[in-house]
């Protein structure tokens, strides 16, 4: 039951999140690099998180559990990496943006940086690790 | 790390699929332990070692490095 209504919850975010990215893609107007490559990134974490959702409801409808000791343990270990990726993008992120553009990041991009960039080396890490096995 | 699962999974019929179902865990799981990629916890260890009625020293072989 417990696994389910994660399930449930993990459709229902993501679904909140698609209708959100539209509404936001449909009133921008004029699109530039770096809202599609938001955008972009935003579109791969909401997949890659229907991937995770679809994989977990494979196995609850064939009687295992949705996530064990390995699956959680793997969950832990992406977090610290998306954790690390986060700190670092903070400082990096405007950094970078000072060295080769020349101008200083806004607060709110680089909250979007960090938000962006930690989830992306949450869900390669948790997919990569997904499929290697080793947790140790 | 190696393991004797995959033999004594042979010996008692069982699939992957039907071992993780007795002990609680994914499929993969299973494939990971038979092929060393994962160390199980104790418990789980246990438990497999319960479902194919033998001892974890029985089932786990440790190499010294």
């Amino acid at each position: 039951m417990k696994d389910k209504i994660g399930i449930y919850l993990g459709i229902g975010i993501a679904i909140v999140v698609i209708v959100t990215l539209s509404l936001y893609a449909m009133n921008i107007g004029t699109i530039e690099v770096d809202e599609i490559v938001s955008l972009g990134i935003a579109l791969i974490l909401v997949f890659s998180a229907f991937y995770i959702l679809w994989d977990r409801i494979k196995n609850v409808q064939r009687g295992l559990p949705a996530k064990d000791e390995r699956v959680t343990m793997t969950g832990y270990k992406a977090g610290y990496y998306g954790f690390i990726a986060a700190i670092w993008s903070s400082v990096g992120g405007p950094l970078l943006s000072d060295i080769f553009f020349g101008h200083e990041l806004e607060g709110n991009y680089v909250t979007a940086i960090v938000v962006l960039v930690s989830g992306l080396v949450f869900i390669a890490s948790y997919l990569y690790l997904t499929q290697k096995g080793d947790t140790v | 790390m190696k393991t004797r699962i995959k033999e004594l999974r042979a010996r008692y019929n069982l699939t992957q699929e039907d071992l993780a179902k007795k002990v609680g865990a994914r499929r993969e799981t299973i494939l990971f332990i038979e092929k060393g990629r994962y160390n199980p916890s104790l418990k789980l260890a246990h438990d497999i070692a319960k479902a194919l009625q033998t001892t974890i020293d029985d089932l786990f072989i440790f190499e010294d490095d």
